[in-house]
């Protein structure tokens, strides 16, 4: 059988998720560290309503580039996010067929749910779960919300996040990610090698730290103001905003141990407003 | 007589996500205990409690439980019995009113007699219950009670657990009891009796998980032998291991050789963070290989290694950027960066740490009598020793703290004996952990422990039962053990005051401006309250570390006394054990125990020095007789450390003496200045013991012969 390419898993989940219910929804234009950010999880985690969604989310860490050096990180990368809130009692069953429906043979192989609790301090947001691996690779995040901008959830949704280039890396036995191919032969190095390269020199070595400490100010201050004007979306754009600024800063080396509780405080309190601000609606 | 048609097996199996591999076996341990304690409450008899567990499946299997409660009676008093019968011993209308109440014929009732005279009472027996109809009551209460360090809710039910709960089953024999708990499922065994159930699932896995445990760790071993390899298991790992799988199975893999010029600790470090998987040495040096522990048999072994191996190179390609980093410049340079690092909200940074851990362990050096050479290079240390925190290694893997700042000053250049220091002042990690052995890591090390303690505690930071976040209790622990272990003689007291004052001074800024009345604010004690309190925090870890003494209550007599120099204090606690049955030890108690009584008689009145002049009667000028020939014998012995020669002469000097004393002479005499030179005089024989080696009269009820 011909191995799965990057587009094909992508393809699959879709598949998968769709026929269980989830939108599938496209990715936020804007930088965001990780699927959470967006706002089919941030905002529709809150409330009473259920929701079930699916999405690829290109994400950035700017302090996790390794100019391309490193078989195993990258400072942009894809997360296939899932959310499904309620959560069900077999979501774990479910899951698992999900990576049956990839090709992986878990008889062959081994899936351990390892202790992690996850927490997103800019967001405000917090869960309980675990790592999954798959043979000692990380694949996915497995997230039992609890908290989301600090506010303690009414219906509990679970969170799961793969690790897309992970997962292929498994199944195309490619142990570089720059050699997984894409599609049709054209791999994920011919893609994103050179903007990997590029970026990881543009945060650690050229990103105007003045700049963007000013940036930080300004985008703080204009989602303070829409928030005044009830402008929930707009707002909250303009916290991820503060939230990129402030990942730059950070692998610029621009952020001192003493300030960074203090940023991550600013960011997550205009999060918390805006959830304020969304959940009577 | 226990009916055996009327017992049966029990087991409970709660079926539950992933658990954290370490609560796996502290909740095993609190569903026995709850266990017994219910089972007792609620009079059920029952045998041996055992229980097993993996991270999905807790397990309670009770044998021979009793299928109903014990029956029980209760005893009812009722009136006084010449209120409840007449002169002819008929029942007054008092008697037959109280039978009516309980529901019993007059004829029922029975008497007996009580330290308040004779009364009526009578024996009902309580209602017994089935114990099928107890456990769907207790279960509920138990899986409701157990605590775990995090919890979570994962539907409307409105419980919380460790992680979602699957299903729950319990059986009685072959029954099937059903509860409610939250929305869990409720499963069933049909058919199956609770022992056959169990041997089911053994067959399934490793259920228990001390055998589990042997068996992972035989099987390390003997492939580490195969391979001709030490044998060595990192126990940490193992354990954790042993919560992660089932039905282990091993797996030898192999990475690129180039990954060995990682240091040591490090790849250990990665190894078990990132994949859980254990190092092999041979001849103590780290090989090219490591070994995983699978769940279950059947896998695809050779894929699977390559994965291990793959993703295990990976990961030190990460290790290896963050060292070549780190090592661009020396680790002097990264010290300034401890002032962007906060050592606690209300303390200040790392880098006023690292300025109080400079003066503090020079003036043990100089308490000590510590060389010039060993006094730099704790100098040095003391400098160094935080550094690490900032670089990027030990951000990755925070357990290398220290680790890595050895490595550091050794690549650039420092002494090996500051780098060895460095490493050491972070021991013991725990009860179990080695400790310092140079003096210069030790001396740093102690420094280190008491700016924590007296720094935590002054904040208001305290410790409440198990909780201990700051870990203040294996700073005061560890303090203990080294001080002990490398037989340092120090005042204690002198050291918590020098560490107090580096606290305040510290902040005494360089443009002279005195903050000391900010100060106030932050050490949320004045200083003298602040030192009592950390005072008696040390003695009540010291008398943790301190064995079990016989009787119990010497230890406290010990502490009660003598300076705050912990060499001593163990000294003296070993050496009374020692001669706590010999007769003269028993004598010097009871002097103790004597002079300490009438001193407590005399609360108040003042008792200042012997007036010789006042002595009057022949038997008081004896004992003042005794005390001038002895006290400085006896005090030249204590000083001398000789405790048991010490506690004989005092006997000697004593005993026979007081014991006729206190026959014939009055202490308490109506004469104010006779009264009040006697109880200095017993005062005076009290503090000469009792001062400096132990306050016996702490011990219980003394009787010589």
């Amino acid at each position: 059988m011909k191995k799965l390419s990057f587009q094909d898993v992508i393809e699959k989940l879709n598949k998968f998720w769709s026929a269980r219910g989830c939108l599938i929804v496209e990715p936020l234009d804007t930088e965001v560290g990780a699927g959470t950010f967006h706002p089919a999880t941030f905002f529709k985690s809150l409330g009473k309503e259920p929701w079930r969604v699916a999405y690829v989310q290109p994400s950035r860490r700017p302090c996790d580039g390794r100019y391309a050096d490193n078989p195993l990180r990258l400072q942009h990368y894809y997360q296939y996010q899932v959310i499904i809130k309620p959560t069900v009692p077999d979501i774990r069953k479910i899951y698992i067929d999900s990576l049956k429906s990839l090709g992986i043979d878990l008889k062959a192989h081994e899936v351990r749910f390892v202790e992690d609790d996850w927490e997103s301090p800019t967001l405000g947001a917090s869960g309980l779960g675990w790592e999954v691996w798959l043979d000692s690779l990380e694949i996915t995040q497995f997230t039992y919300f609890q908290q989301v901008a600090g506010i303690e959830l009414g219906l509990v949704p679970c969170e799961i996040t793969y690790g897309l280039e992970r997962i292929c890396m498994f199944i195309q036995e490619k142990f570089n990610l720059f050699e997984l191919e894409w599609h049709n032969g054209v791999t994920y190095g011919d893609m994103h090698r050179q903007h990997e390269i590029e970026y990881s020199r543009y945060n650690f070595e050229e990103a105007d730290i003045e700049m963007y400490s000013r940036m930080f100010e300004s985008f703080e201050k204009e989602a303070n103001r829409l928030c005044d004007k009830g402008l929930v979306y707009p707002a909250y754009n303009f916290v991820l905003k503060t939230s990129h600024a402030f990942n730059v800063l950070d692998a610029r080396g621009a952020i001192s141990q003493n300030e960074r509780p203090r940023y991550i405080a600013r960011v997550r309190g205009l999060a918390k407003r805006c959830a304020d601000l969304y959940l009577p609606r | 007589m226990k009916d055996i048609r009327n017992i049966s097996d029990f087991l409970l199996e709660i079926n539950v996500e992933e658990l954290p591999a370490s609560y796996v076996r502290p909740a095993l341990d609190r569903l026995k205990n709850a266990f017994i304690e219910k089972l007792r409450a609620k009079h059920i008899g029952h045998g041996d409690i055992a229980v097993f567990g993996t991270a999905g499946t807790l397990i309670c299997f009770i044998k021979g439980m009793q299928m109903k409660q014990e029956e029980l009676s209760q005893e009812i008093s009722g009136p006084p019995k010449k209120i409840a019968f007449d002169e002819d011993n008929n029942p007054t209308p008092q008697a037959i009113g109280f039978a009516k109440n309980q529901g019993v014929e007059v004829k029922d009732l029975k008497t007996k007699s009580t330290p308040k005279g004779e009364y009526v009472f009578i024996v009902k027996k309580v209602k017994t219950r089935l114990t099928k109809e107890v456990i769907s009551e207790i279960v509920p209460e138990i899986i409701k009670s157990m605590n775990f360090p995090k919890t979570m809710k994962w539907d409307d039910s409105g419980i919380r657990f460790a992680r979602p709960i699957e299903a729950i089953m319990i059986l009685l024999g072959k029954e099937n009891i059903k509860v409610k708990i939250g929305n869990a499922p409720i499963k069933t065994a049909k058919g199956l009796s609770a022992g056959s159930y169990l041997k089911k699932l053994e067959k399934i896995c490793l259920l228990d998980q001390g055998r589990r445990k042997s068996e992972i760790e035989k099987m390390i071993n003997s492939a580490q032998k195969k391979l001709g390899l030490d044998e060595y298991i990192d126990k940490n790992l193992l354990e954790e291991t042993n919560f992660l799988v089932k039905s282990p199975v091993l797996m030898v893999g192999e990475f690129d050789q180039k990954f060995l010029q990682v240091p040591k600790d490090v790849l250990a470090a990665s190894m078990s963070k990132y994949q859980r998987i254990f190092t092999v040495s041979k001849n103590k040096e780290l090989v090219n290989k490591f070994i995983a522990v699978l769940d279950g048999k059947g896998r695809n072994l050779a894929k699977m290694r390559k994965v291990y191996g793959n993703i295990l190179e990976a990961r030190l390609k990460d290790s290896l950027f963050f060292y070549n980093d780190d090592v661009k410049k020396p680790l002097s340079e990264h010290t300034a960066k401890l002032k962007d690092l906060i050592f606690h909200k209300d303390l200040g940074s790392m880098f006023e740490k690292i300025q109080r851990l400079e003066a503090l362990s020079s003036f043990i050096c100089e308490r000590l009598g510590v060389g010039a050479a060993e006094k730099e290079d704790i100098k040095r240390a003391a400098y160094l020793c935080k550094s690490d925190l900032v670089t990027q290694m030990v951000g990755e893997f925070p357990s290398l703290q220290g680790v890595m700042g050895m490595e550091y000053s050794l690549k650039s250049g420092e002494k090996e004996s500051v780098a060895r220091a460095i490493k050491e002042h972070y021991l013991p990690k725990g009860l179990d952990d080695n400790l310092p052995e140079t003096t210069q890591g030790a001396i740093l090390a102690i420094s280190d422990r008491i700016d924590n303690v007296v720094g935590l505690l002054g904040a208001g930071i305290d410790v409440k039962g198990s909780f201990d976040p700051f870990g203040i209790r294996r700073n005061s622990l560890g303090l203990i053990q080294i001080i002990k272990h490398k037989g340092f003689r120090i005042d204690l007291i002198s050291l918590i005051d020098k560490a107090i004052e580096l606290y305040i001074s510290s902040d005494r800024r360089s443009d002279g401006y005195d903050r000391r009345s900010e100060l106030k604010g932050k050490f949320k004690l004045p200083p003298e309250k602040l030192k009592n309190k950390i005072i008696n925090y040390i003695k009540e870890r010291l008398e943790f570390l301190t064995p079990e003494t016989r009787p119990l209550e010497l230890k406290q007599a010990v502490f009660a006394s003598g300076s705050a120099d912990i060499v001593d204090t163990f000294a003296r606690v070993k050496a009374l054990s020692e001669i706590s049955s010999e007769k003269y030890f028993l004598k010097a108690a009871k002097v103790c125990e004597r002079t300490s009584n009438i001193l407590k008689g005399a609360r108040g009145e003042k008792t200042g020095m012997v007036d010789q002049g006042l002595l009057k009667e022949d038997l008081e000028k004896e004992v003042w007789k005794a005390y001038s020939a002895n006290s400085k014998r006896i005090k030249d012995l204590i000083d001398k450390e000789d405790y048991k020669e010490a506690t004989k002469a005092y006997a000697d000097a004593f005993f026979e003496v007081l014991h006729k004393f206190f026959d014939n002479v009055f202490v308490n005499a109506e004469d104010m200045l006779l009264r009040s030179n006697r109880l200095a005089m017993m005062q005076a024989i009290n503090k000469l013991y009792t001062n400096d080696v132990a306050d016996l009269a702490m011990l219980p009820q003394i009787a010589v012969e």
